[in-house]
């Protein structure tokens, strides 16, 4: 009773004035970074994406309504790129997680060497990417060890970053190879977030392996998921310097991503009213994807349970 | 279940050796000879590992700038949001204010929204600056970021007020209370803080590319990224060289701070 009155009282006169203004002081690096460097960006890109702006010629800069959306539905390499970019998302993304989640049921077991396990499968996803795409540029070469590899069982060695059949693919794997880990040692955080009592529990009602994973650890992780999920859309639908260091969108456009496809109409062309307007309509291909997610596994929750 | 486990130490050991292999191959590349990399044969191991090719690689293009910009904007980066990202995320957790929703709102979309949205504006405006292709375009735009302000605000919040309401008695002023009570208890936190946000500043590509136009001012990755394409493209020797000391900084720090590395990766995921 007392404590409540306290705080009533603290409510109807907050603070004294010196307090307010130290709020503002603590405050304020963020006001101003999340005003100057993030707020007005995206106000400004919004503005820009129905501009024609080139900042090498500010002078011809003029509205143009609607004219970048039209324009980037009709150009077949918007759709090339973001046909690309959907099939590098669906395709990592759930092996990703399906890798990371059994590893991680895997490691959470009394095992030897499991602080090695944990440590060892992470370090790929904490190396610069330029670094990877480096390595993996030269694995992948015509006389790289890939090719090798593909000799001793007898297959024909081919360009594997050469050969629009195959680059997309090519890169998709290395991403689930540079990332899994990273989501792994979430899984990791998540299981050993459940309760011991519920693995007795499914032991002495005599579920085995499978029936614990089914009805113990998937509901439990289920939150978990979710979250690997979306963070890794969002990531996956940014995918950049892979492309940049090892192919340029090449060869013949397969491997254009909705990403590369924007800095280069960017930086290269210099269109930078068109491009904000890609980014746009990239950040709401992305939300509905999100949107999707969230509401299927929402519901297949609800199913569920 | 004693071979069971035994099968599954062996599944998992050769999958780690073979998760690892990549980076053991480019360090073992980066060590080879001349002579040995146009050599086709497979060698797991140079035979005569020698240091030729970091030597080459320092001499051919400005690695030691790249790695000195890098270190640069990583300290200050790291630095900004240790001292900006606290401030912030104290002031979120212990005090009242109006359109402290609309804040958090705040803080979720920039962790939500896609960067490359806020890309072209940014440009522009650092251009406008008179900024682009300087240590300001490289580390102003980064010092508060959201997702430290975030893991800040929850670990103050789950600190005991009562220290912070003593010292208040006894006469200390906000910022005295800030520097000398809050800091200090925030340690933990501000290790994991300052921790990832040098592996994300170290790797940070896609703004550092558009941000600098001069060879002066590249960082290690965007470099290392240019330097890869045109005359050194097939140049593996140097390329894995250069590679190795763009990763070799993040392995360290992997290998002595660990635990808080991890620490940061699942505080976003709990909550």
């Amino acid at each position: 009773m007392r404590s409540a009155v306290v705080t009533n009282r603290s409510r109807a006169n907050p603070r004294p004035a010196r307090s307010g203004r130290s709020t503002l002081i603590f405050l304020s690096p963020w006001l101003v970074s999340f005003g100057v460097f993030w707020l007005f960006p995206l106000v400004f890109s919004l503005v820009l994406s129905f501009m024609q702006f080139n900042p090498l010629r500010p002078d011809l800069a003029r509205f143009v309504g609607l004219d970048n959306f039209a324009r980037a539905v009709r150009d077949p390499l918007f759709w090339t790129s973001l046909k690309n970019t959907l099939v590098f998302v669906c395709g990592t993304v759930p092996v990703t997680t399906l890798i990371a989640f059994f590893l991680a049921v895997a490691i959470n077991r009394k095992l030897p060497f499991r602080s090695l396990y944990r440590a060892g499968f992470f370090v790929p996803s904490i190396v610069s990417v330029v670094v990877i795409s480096i390595v993996f540029k030269q694995l992948y070469s015509p006389a790289g060890l890939v090719n090798k590899l593909v000799e001793v069982f007898g297959g024909n060695p081919r360009s594997w970053l050469g050969d629009p059949g195959t680059a997309l693919v090519s890169i998709m794997a290395m991403d689930v190879w540079s990332s899994f880990g990273y989501y792994t040692i979430l899984f990791l955080a998540g299981l050993q977030a459940i309760p011991a009592e519920l693995y007795e529990a499914a032991v002495l009602d005599g579920g085995g392996f499978w029936g614990t994973l089914r009805f113990v650890t998937l509901p439990m992780l289920r939150p978990i998921t979710l979250f690997v999920i979306v963070i890794n859309t969002i990531r996956s639908f940014q995918v950049f310097i892979e492309i940049f260091v090892m192919t340029r969108g090449g060869p013949l456009n397969s491997t254009l991503t909705s990403v590369f496809y924007l800095y280069d109409r960017a930086f290269y062309r210099f269109e930078m009213g068109y491009a904000s307007a890609v980014g746009y309509l990239l950040f709401a291909v992305i939300m509905c994807f999100l949107f999707l997610q969230m509401k299927y596994l929402r519901v297949g929750r609800g199913a569920g349970e | 279940m004693r071979a069971r486990m035994i099968i599954l130490s062996v599944v998992l050991l050769a999958l780690l050796v073979s998760t690892l292999f990549p980076l053991y191959w480019m360090v073992a590349t980066s060590l080879r000879g001349e002579g040995a990399v146009i050599k086709k044969a497979v060698e797991l191991w140079p035979k005569q590992p020698s240091l030729g090719n970091y030597v080459d690689v320092f001499r051919s293009g400005p690695f030691s700038r790249y790695f000195l910009n890098s270190v640069v904007v990583s300290a200050f980066v790291v630095l900004g949001n240790i001292l900006f990202a606290s401030m912030v995320g104290y002031g979120i957790a212990r005090r009242e204010f109006r359109g402290k929703r609309l804040l958090t709102v705040g803080v979720v979309s920039m962790l939500m929204v896609p960067r490359q949205i806020t890309m072209i504006p940014l440009y522009l405006l650092i251009s406008k600056l008179r900024m682009i292709d300087s240590y300001f375009a490289l580390t102003l735009p980064f010092l508060v970021d959201a997702f430290n302000v975030f893991l800040i605000s929850q670990y103050v919040t789950s600190l005991p007020a009562e220290l912070e309401d003593a010292a208040r008695v006894d006469g200390a002023g906000d910022m005295g209370i800030f520097f000398r009570i809050v800091l200090p208890l925030c340690k933990p936190a501000l290790a994991v803080v300052g921790i990832n946000t040098f592996l994300v500043s170290w790797n940070s590509f896609l703004y550092p590319l558009i941000l600098t136009n001069t060879e002066r001012m590249r960082t290690l990755p965007v470099g290392l990224a240019l330097y890869s394409q045109g005359e050194h493209s097939v140049d593996w020797g140097h390329l894995t060289a250069g590679s190795t000391v763009c990763a070799l900084p993040i392995i360290v720090v992997f290998i002595l701070f660990q635990r808080h590395i991890i620490e940061g990766i699942t505080a976003g995921s709990g909550k």
